[in-house]
C-alpha cells in the first residue's frame, strides 16, 4: 500500500512537472505571438499604413479647363466647347469585345481604336472609364442615343474640346493643341496619368502650355477589394487655366489675311466648272483646296492660281503691340484638337508651300532694298555721305572684275540719297555701302531691331544673319571681301532677316525716339516711356523718314501710285531675286515676273508705316513670289493700314 | 464556496462579448442575423455547459469511449452523408451545420486520459502501452486529414500527443517519437492534396503570389500592420470594411480586431485565452485524479491549439490552414466545442477534490 501510495505520488509529481513543461511551452509560443504582432503592428505600422492607404485609396486626377486666348477685343481666338464624349466602364459590361463591336456598327470604330481600348481596360482599374470616342457629331449622338438599350456600360460624357473659332486666320498665333504624345510622357510621367489631355504643340498654346493648362484636380476614390468605388473625396478642384488677351485686332487681321492672300488677282467662284476643272487638273490648285482653302484666283494671264503666299506683320508704333500678323498658307488648328486622319496631315505636312510655317517669325527673307534705310542711316551717321551727296547711277556699278547692275537698266542718272531711297537706285547704295563698310551698316542694322530676336511669345523664332566681318569668319571661316559689302548695301547676300524683324525696324525708324520692341500678350505690352532710346542721331532718322516718304510723294518714287489718302504713308519697296539672273538672260532682256514660273518670280517687300505726320501702325509685307514690291506688296501694305486707321 | 474557475467564466464571456462586436463591424455595422446567431449561440452554449458541470464525473469516465466511437462513426460516414464546397466537413444538422472534427478533439482527450489514467506505475514505462493510445489519436486523426482538414487534423494529433506527454511518456519514447514525426514528414508531405501543398508553398513566400493564395496572408498583414498601436478604431478598419479582408467573420476575425483595435487589442485577446489556458491547466494542477489532471492538460492544449494556430496564420506566423478562433470567429461547431470544454472544465473544478474516479 506504502509502494502503491510512493508511485502514485511519483506518478503524480511526474504530470505536475510536465503540465508546467507545456504550460511554459505554450507561454513561450504565446510570446512568439505577442513579439510577431509587435513586429507588424508598432515596428512595420509606418510602412503597412502606407500599403493600406494605397488598398484603400485609387487616386485620380481631373483636368481643368484650358485658359482662353482673346483678342484686344476681347473676342474669342482660343476657348473649350462643350463636347460629347463616348466613353465605357468596363465593370457594367458583361462582355467588352461585343460590346465594341455593336458600337463599331453604329458609328465605325477603327480595329486599332478597338483593340486600344481592349488593352487598357486590361491595365487599369475596370470601374475607370475609357474613352471610346471623343467629340461625338450630333449625328452619332443620335445614332447611339436611339440604341442606349443594347449598350450596356455605355456613357455620354460631357467634356472639354478645344475651338479655335477664328478657324485659320490665326493659326500661326495660338497654335494648336492635341493629345499627349510619348515623347511628353517620357518627360513628364505625370501625364500618363491625364487620360484625354491634350496639350500645346505649337504657337502659343505651346510657349503658354503650362500656365493655360491650369490646375488639375486631384480626385480620391475610396475603392473596396473588387475595385468597386465607395466613397469619392475631392481633394483638390480643377482650376481653369490662365486666359490670355492679346493685342491682335481680330478685325484688322481677317482683312490683312485676305487681303494678303488677294494680292493683285481676282477672286474667282470656286463652284464654278472652269474652276473646278482647273483644281481637278493642278497639283498646287488640289493641294491648297485640301488643307481647307475656299479662295482661289485668276491672276493677270487669266490663269487660276491659289493664294498669294507671304506674311504680314502690322504693329504699334509707340508701343511695339502687334495688331495683326498673318502668314499664308494657313491651317485651321481646330483638326487637331479634334481627330486628326492621317490623310489631313499629310495634306498639311506634304504641302509644296508649307502652311504650318510660321512665316512672320521664321520665314528668313533677304530684305532686299527695304535695307537701304539701314545702309543710308548707317552712312550718314558715320559722315560718309550727306543728304546732299549725289552720285551718278548708269545702270551698273564696276568694281573689281564684276558688275553690279541696278533694276533700272537705263540707270537712275545723277541721284541724291532721297531720291535714291524713292527711286530705290541700287548703284547709289553700292557705292555707300562700300564706303560705310559693313561693320557700321551691321550695327546700324542691330539698333533697328534687325538680326535680333523678337521674342513675342511664339516658339520657333528664326534669328536670320546681320552679318559683319567678324560673323563671316566665325561662320564661314573666311575674310569678308568688299564685294559682300557691295551686295549687302541692296539687302541681298547674306543678310536675312524676318518679317517681325522688318516690322520691328519700320516701327523703329516712325518713332523715331525709342527703340520699340515687338509684343504679342497684352499683358506685356509696355508705354512708349518704357522703351530703350534709339541710339539714332534725330537728324539722320529725319533724313530717313523723308526720304520713306518721297518713295510714295515723289513723282519718281516706286510706291508713287499708292498713296494712302487722308493719311499720308512713308516706305519702301524691296524686291528681292530669288534666281540669279545670267549675263545672257540680261542681253536678251529680262522676262517679266508674271511669265515665269511661279518658283522663279521674285519675292515682292514693302515696310511702310502710317500716318506720315503722326505715325501711328508700321506694316511689313513680304509676297513670296510676288513680283515687284511696289506693285505686289505696296499696296496690299497700304489697303491694311488704311483698314487699321479707319477702324479708329 | 464551489470550486468555479471564475477568471475561466469571466474570460469566456468577454470574448462572446468582443466577437459579438467583432461580427457587427465584419457586417459593415449592421446588427444581422450573424450576429444575432453568435449571441443565441452563445447562451445556448453556456446552458449545455451547465448542464455538463452538474453530471456525475463518473459519467464523462464511462461515456468517454462511446463518445469517442460515435464522433468516429459520424467521421466515418461524414464522405457520404456530408456537407461542404470542396471539403466536406459538415453535417446538416438543421438549424446548424456540425462539424464532428471540432469535438473530435474532445473525445480523444476523453478517452486518452480515461486509458493513461487506468494504467499502473510499471506499465508507464512499456512502449507497448502506447500502442492503443497512439490508436486513439490515429483514427479520428487520419479520417480528418482525409476531409481534407488538415488544420483540425493536426490539432486533433498534437492535442492527444499533449495528453500522452502529461501523462509521463518517459524520455527516451518522447525522443523516439520526435524522431518519428521528423522522419515521416516527407511521408505526410506525399499524401496532401495539391491545395494544401500550395498553402504551405504560399505561406514560405507570400509575396510571390499576392493576388492568389498569398492574397489572404498579404491583406491581413497589411490590416494588422496598418492598426497600429491603437488601432483605426470602431468599425474603421478599412482594409476590413472595403472587404480587402477574407474571411473576415470567421478565421480572420482576429485581424479585423487587430486593425481596429491595434496592438493593444490584439494582446488584450491573447491574455484573455492565455488567463482562460492557464486557468484551465490550474485546475488539472490542483486536481488529486489522473483523469482529471490528464483532461484539463489536453483541454487547455486544445485552446492553445485553436488560438495559436489561428493568430499565427493570421500574422504569418503559420500556413493558412483554416481554423477558427472560438467564441470570437462565426461558427457553431468551434464555439460549442469550447462550451463543452467550459463545462467539461466545470465540471472537473468541482470535482477536482475525488481522487479516484474508478473507484467511486
Amino acid at each position: 500500500m506504502a509502494k502503491k501510495r510512493k508511485e502514485i505520488l511519483e506518478v503524480s509529481n511526474q504530470i505536475s512537472r510536465r503540465m508546467l513543461l507545456v504550460g511554459g511551452m505554450q507561454i513561450a509560443f504565446g510570446l512568439i505571438l505577442v513579439g510577431r504582432l509587435y513586429q507588424l503592428q508598432i515596428l512595420d505600422n509606418a510602412s503597412y499604413l502606407k500599403l493600406s492607404d494605397k488598398n484603400q485609396f485609387d487616386h485620380r486626377l481631373v483636368i481643368a479647363p484650358r485658359g482662353r486666348i482673346l483678342d484686344s477685343k476681347n473676342r474669342l481666338l482660343a476657348g473649350n466647347s462643350e463636347v460629347f464624349e463616348l466613353v465605357v466602364i468596363p465593370a457594367r459590361t458583361k462582355d467588352l469585345k461585343k460590346l465594341l463591336f455593336n458600337i463599331d456598327g453604329i458609328i465605325g470604330l477603327s480595329r486599332e481604336e478597338i483593340n486600344n481600348i481592349i488593352e487598357t481596360a486590361k491595365n487599369q482599374p475596370d470601374f475607370l472609364e475609357i474613352p471610346i470616342k471623343s467629340d461625338l457629331t450630333q449625328r452619332e449622338l443620335s445614332h447611339l442615343a436611339i440604341r442606349s438599350a443594347i449598350l450596356e456600360g455605355v456613357l455620354f460624357q460631357k467634356n472639354f474640346n478645344r475651338i479655335y473659332p477664328q478657324g485659320k486666320l490665326l493659326s500661326h498665333v495660338t497654335g494648336y493643341v492635341s493629345g499627349i504624345t510619348e515623347k511628353e510622357v517620357r518627360e513628364d510621367r505625370q501625364l500618363q496619368r491625364l487620360v484625354g489631355l491634350k496639350t500645346g504643340k505649337s504657337g502659343l498654346e505651346k510657349s503658354l502650355d503650362i500656365s493655360l493648362r491650369g490646375t488639375v484636380g486631384k480626385q480620391r476614390i475610396e475603392v473596396n477589394s473588387r475595385g468597386k468605388p465607395v466613397r469619392f473625396i475631392s481633394d483638390r478642384l480643377p482650376k481653369q487655366g490662365k486666359d490670355y488677351q492679346l493685342t491682335i485686332d481680330i478685325d484688322i487681321q481677317s482683312y490683312a489675311v485676305h487681303r494678303l492672300k488677294l494680292g493683285n488677282s481676282q477672286q474667282v467662284e470656286l463652284a464654278k466648272s472652269s474652276v473646278q476643272e482647273a483644281i481637278n487638273k493642278n497639283a498646287e490648285l488640289k493641294a491648297h483646296i485640301n488643307i481647307g482653302e475656299t479662295m482661289i484666283l485668276k491672276d493677270a494671264n487669266s490663269k487660276y492660281v491659289p493664294p498669294e503666299t507671304g506674311a504680314v506683320v502690322l504693329m504699334d508704333v509707340h508701343t511695339g503691340a502687334i495688331i495683326a500678323m498673318a502668314s499664308s498658307p494657313a491651317y485651321d488648328p481646330n483638326l487637331f484638337a479634334g481627330r486628326l486622319t492621317n490623310r489631313a496631315w499629310h495634306n498639311l505636312n506634304q504641302h509644296p508651300r508649307v502652311p504650318l510655317l510660321n512665316r512672320v517669325i521664321a520665314g528668313l527673307y533677304s530684305p532686299g532694298s527695304t535695307f537701304k534705310m539701314v545702309v543710308y542711316a548707317a552712312a550718314l551717321e558715320a559722315g560718309v555721305v550727306s543728304s546732299d551727296t549725289s552720285y551718278s547711277c548708269k545702270g551698273f556699278f564696276e568694281f573689281g572684275d564684276r558688275n553690279f547692275y541696278c533694276w533700272q537698266e537705263k540707270g537712275h542718272g545723277v541721284v541724291n540719297g532721297r531720291q535714291a531711297i524713292a527711286q530705290s537706285c541700287d548703284v547709289y547704295f553700292y557705292q555707300i555701302a562700300l564706303k560705310t563698310g559693313i561693320d557700321r551698316i551691321q550695327n546700324m542694322a542691330i539698333r533697328m531691331g534687325l538680326g535680333a530676336m523678337t521674342d513675342i511669345g511664339i516658339p520657333g523664332e528664326k534669328l536670320g544673319i546681320m552679318p559683319n566681318r567678324a560673323w563671316k569668319k566665325n561662320n564661314r571661316g573666311t575674310v569678308w571681301t568688299p564685294g559682300e559689302t557691295v551686295i549687302a548695301g541692296i539687302g541681298q547676300g547674306f543678310v536675312l532677316t524676318t518679317p517681325i524683324q522688318l516690322a520691328v525696324m519700320t516701327a523703329r525708324l516712325a518713332n523715331g525716339k525709342k527703340a520699340v520692341k515687338a509684343s504679342l500678350l497684352a499683358q506685356s505690352v509696355q508705354s512708349s516711356e518704357n522703351f530703350l532710346p534709339l541710339t539714332i542721331n534725330s537728324s539722320v532718322l529725319r533724313e530717313i523718314q523723308r526720304s520713306m516718304r518721297s518713295v510714295i510723294s515723289s513723282a519718281r518714287g516706286t510706291a508713287r501710285k499708292y498713296e494712302l489718302d487722308g493719311y499720308g504713308m512713308a516706305g519702301k519697296t524691296g524686291t528681292v531675286q530669288v534666281k540669279r539672273i545670267s549675263k545672257i538672260e540680261r542681253d536678251e532682256g529680262i522676262i517679266d515676273n508674271i511669265d515665269r514660273r511661279w518658283k522663279d518670280r521674285d519675292h515682292a517687300l514693302f515696310v511702310g508705316y502710317a500716318p506720315y505726320d503722326d505715325p501711328k501702325y508700321a506694316i511689313s509685307v513680304i509676297v513670296e513670289h510676288g513680283g515687284s514690291g511696289s506693285s505686289m506688296a505696296a499696296p496690299i501694305a497700304r489697303d491694311i493700314l488704311k483698314f487699321a486707321l479707319e477702324r479708329q | 464556496m464551489l470550486a468555479i474557475p471564475w477568471m475561466m467564466v469571466i474570460g469566456m464571456v468577454i470574448l462572446v462579448i468582443i466577437g459579438t462586436m467583432a461580427l457587427y463591424s465584419a457586417s459593415d455595422g449592421v446588427w444581422t442575423a450573424s450576429v444575432q446567431q453568435h449571441l443565441l449561440r452563445s447562451a445556448v452554449g453556456l446552458l449545455i455547459a451547465l448542464f455538463i458541470a452538474f453530471l456525475p464525473i463518473n459519467l464523462l469516465f464511462r461515456t468517454s469511449f462511446i463518445f469517442w466511437l460515435f464522433i468516429v462513426c459520424l467521421l466515418t460516414i461524414i464522405p457520404f452523408i456530408g456537407v461542404g464546397a470542396g471539403a466536406t466537413r459538415w453535417i446538416n444538422l438543421g438549424f446548424m451545420n456540425f462539424q464532428p472534427s471540432e469535438p473530435a478533439k474532445i473525445a480523444v482527450i476523453l478517452l486518452l486520459a480515461r486509458y493513461l489514467s487506468l494504467r499502473t506505475f510499471d506499465q508507464i514505462d512499456k512502449l507497448i502501452i502506447y500502442v492503443p493510445a497512439i490508436f486513439i489519436i490515429a483514427i479520428p486523426t487520419a479520417l480528418v486529414l482525409r476531409q481534407p482538414d488538415l488544420g483540425t487534423g493536426l490539432m486533433i494529433f498534437v492535442g492527444g500527443l499533449g495528453v500522452i506527454f502529461v501523462s509521463g511518456l518517459p524520455k527516451r519514447y518522447v525522443l523516439l517519437g520526435l524522431g518519428t514525426v521528423a522522419a515521416s514528414i516527407p511521408l505526410i508531405w506525399g499524401q496532401l492534396y495539391d491545395y494544401q501543398k500550395a498553402r504551405l508553398l504560399t505561406f514560405l513566400n507570400p509575396e510571390k503570389d499576392v493576388l492568389g493564395a498569398g492574397w489572404q496572408i498579404t491583406q491581413s498583414k497589411i490590416a494588422l500592420g496598418s492598426g497600429g498601436l491603437f488601432g483605426k478604431g470602431y468599425l474603421q478598419g478599412s482594409q476590413s470594411q472595403l472587404d480587402y479582408l477574407p474571411e473576415k467573420q470567421t478565421d480572420f476575425v482576429f485581424t479585423l480586431i487587430g486593425e481596429e483595435f491595434g496592438f493593444v487589442g490584439s494582446m488584450t485577446i491573447i491574455l484573455i485565452y492565455f488567463i482562460i489556458i492557464l486557468s484551465i491547466t490550474g485546475i488539472g494542477f490542483r486536481a488529486k485524479n489522473r483523469f482529471t489532471r490528464l483532461v484539463s492538460s489536453g483541454l487547455a492544449m486544445v485552446i492553445f491549439l485553436y488560438v495559436f494556430v489561428n493568430i499565427a496564420m493570421v500574422t504569418g506566423v503559420l500556413p493558412v490552414v483554416g481554423a477558427p478562433l472560438p467564441l470570437i470567429s462565426y461558427g457553431g461547431t468551434a464555439m460549442l466545442t469550447t462550451f463543452l470544454i467550459l463545462g467539461i472544465c466545470l465540471n472537473l473544478s468541482l470535482n477536482s477534490f475525488k481522487e479516484d474516479i474508478e473507484i467511486s
